[in-house]
């Protein structure tokens, strides 16, 4: 028993101290920037002027053919190789349309000397593997080796615009492509069927305030796991239930939110509220692209 | 009697929440899609080896061995059942991780001969494949992170309390992983390396 003990203590050691290691691994990782617009340079090398021109292109392009494109300049990458950086770019980024996957993203790691285009799921039937191997090293490259980076950007965006054209993509819709406002919001309704249940609660009884809240607690796990129509027809039940079922208040216990389970959407929060600028349309990549060097 | 009534209706709801079937569920389906985008990729390597083979013989048809090993590993994974009940037997996952790893090793040395043949290098068809090879290498990488993350998600899921009772009721064990050993040798294309060979 002692021993059992012992053993068990070894064990908690064991997991702390891998928690620990994970925590410092994740945190040489370099955070993902920001998506402030087309082209994020953080290394100030481009002018304004150049940004803007380059930044102009691709918005031109988004409105012709619907696909996004943006570049990412970083100073360095760190320990990750720029495979992993950029997958993981890309997928807070979530360049292109939904469904569609329509994105891709020039990463270069500046100081490393080190670039890579990824392409979204949309875009590699034609900018697939190989020919973005030959815009890095026929178009890119070279025009980096002379100490040029615009000029590179330039002309490799330029090719990737010209393969990418030749995909047959559907049309861009003269509105905006994010997705369903109303699905993001749903969480917020719940939050507010909650309150007002809450508040009804604490007005009146317990036992069936208790109840309502339970089942309240049961569906708005059910919404988190995303089930849209069931999400809806729960949103009717809670309030029927705050309605019909009791009022009252009893310790209810804050939401248990598990959302364990929800698929790779690790980036909460940036598409719900409109910033001025540019913002990926929910476009998917799977480590499709080049990589190169200079 | 209507209490009663209310207060079963309550837990009801309550225990379908609490006992995490529809999240077990979920997570398992998770895993199969995310199983199936491993199995994709691996299979757009496997289908990527007969034309880089042809091509490397072209230039450098005495390198017979390495052939042969890259035909030996493919066959070997070519002949592999990669059904999702792979995923609820870990013996069998790992004979299928080890035989990919042997492709892995056998292409990886396949690209360290065509170093010794520049003419080989400079041909256009071989450096498409090359890059078709490195971008498979990629996906296969991002598909397995995915999948590894899935299954964690899932396996934390099945063990921990009360969840783990469910899934007890209804037989869902934690599911196999990739060892960090053959990740290693994946996450990074394959090397291209001067003079030795490399050796698993």
């Amino acid at each position: 028993m002692n021993r059992c003990a012992e053993q068990r203590l070894y064990l908690a050691l064991f997991y702390c101290l891998i928690f620990c290691v994970s925590v410092a691994w994740a945190q040489s990782r370099i955070k993902v920037p920001t998506l402030t617009s087309r082209v994020v340079d953080l290394t100030a090398t481009l002018d304004a002027n150049q940004q803007k021109t380059l930044d102009q292109r691709l918005r031109m392009f988004e409105q012709k053919t619907g696909a996004q494109i943006a570049v990412l300049i970083v100073p360095v990458i760190g320990t990750e190789s720029i495979e992993q950086f950029s997958i993981r770019v890309a997928e807070q980024w979530k360049l292109g349309r939904e469904k569609i996957d329509d994105g891709a993203i020039l990463v270069i790691a500046k100081n490393e000397r080190r670039l890579r285009i990824e392409v979204g799921y949309g875009l590699e039937g034609m900018l697939n593997d190989a020919v973005s191997k030959r815009i890095i090293d026929e178009v890119i490259v070279p025009t980096l080796k002379r100490g040029d980076l615009y000029g590179g950007i330039n002309a490799g965006i330029d090719a990737m615009m010209r393969v990418i054209e030749g995909e047959p993509l559907p049309k861009p819709t003269g509105k905006d492509d994010r997705q369903g406002s109303g699905f993001d919001l749903l969480p917020l309704i719940l939050f507010a069927a909650l309150a007002i249940s809450g508040f009804m609660r604490a007005l009146l009884g317990r036992v069936k305030g208790a109840l309502a809240a339970s089942a309240l607690l049961g569906l708005a796990v059910w919404l988190l796991s995303g089930l849209g129509w069931l999400a809806i027809l729960a949103a009717g039940l809670v309030l029927l239930i705050t309605l019909v079922g009791g009022y009252m208040g009893s310790g209810w216990q804050g939401g248990r939110r598990q959302g364990g389970l929800r698929p790779y959407r690790d980036d909460g929060g940036y598409r719900q509220i409109g910033w001025g600028g540019f913002h990926g349309g929910g476009g998917g990549f799977g480590g499709g692209g080049a990589s190169g060097k200079w | 009697m209507r209490k009663v009534f209310y207060l079963l209706a309550g837990l009801l709801l309550l225990s379908l929440q609490a006992c995490g079937y529809n999240t077990l569920q979920s997570g398992d389906e998770q895993i199969k899609a995310a199983w199936s985008e491993v199995i994709n990729q691996y299979q757009r390597r496997a289908d990527l080896v007969p034309n880089l083979v042809k091509t490397v013989k072209a230039y450098a048809s005495h390198e017979q061995q390495v052939f042969t090993q890259v035909a030996d590993a493919r066959s070997r994974v070519g002949s592999m059942q990669v059904t999702p009940e792979v995923l609820n037997d870990p013996a069998a996952f790992a004979r299928f991780q080890a035989a990919q790893g042997q492709l892995a090793s056998a292409l990886s040395r396949l690209l360290a001969v065509s170093e010794n043949y520049p003419q080989l290098k400079a041909d256009a068809g071989f450096r498409d494949l090359q890059a078709q090879l490195e971008g498979t290498e990629n996906r296969i990488a991002v598909a397995r992170q995915r999948y590894i993350r899935s299954v964690q998600e899932y396996n934390v899921v099945v063990r921990s309390f009360p969840t783990n009772l469910t899934a007890m009721v209804f037989g869902m064990q934690v599911k196999p992983n990739f060892s960090v050993d053959d990740e290693k040798a994946i996450v990074h294309p394959p090397a291209v390396e001067f003079g030795h060979e490399s050796v698993r």
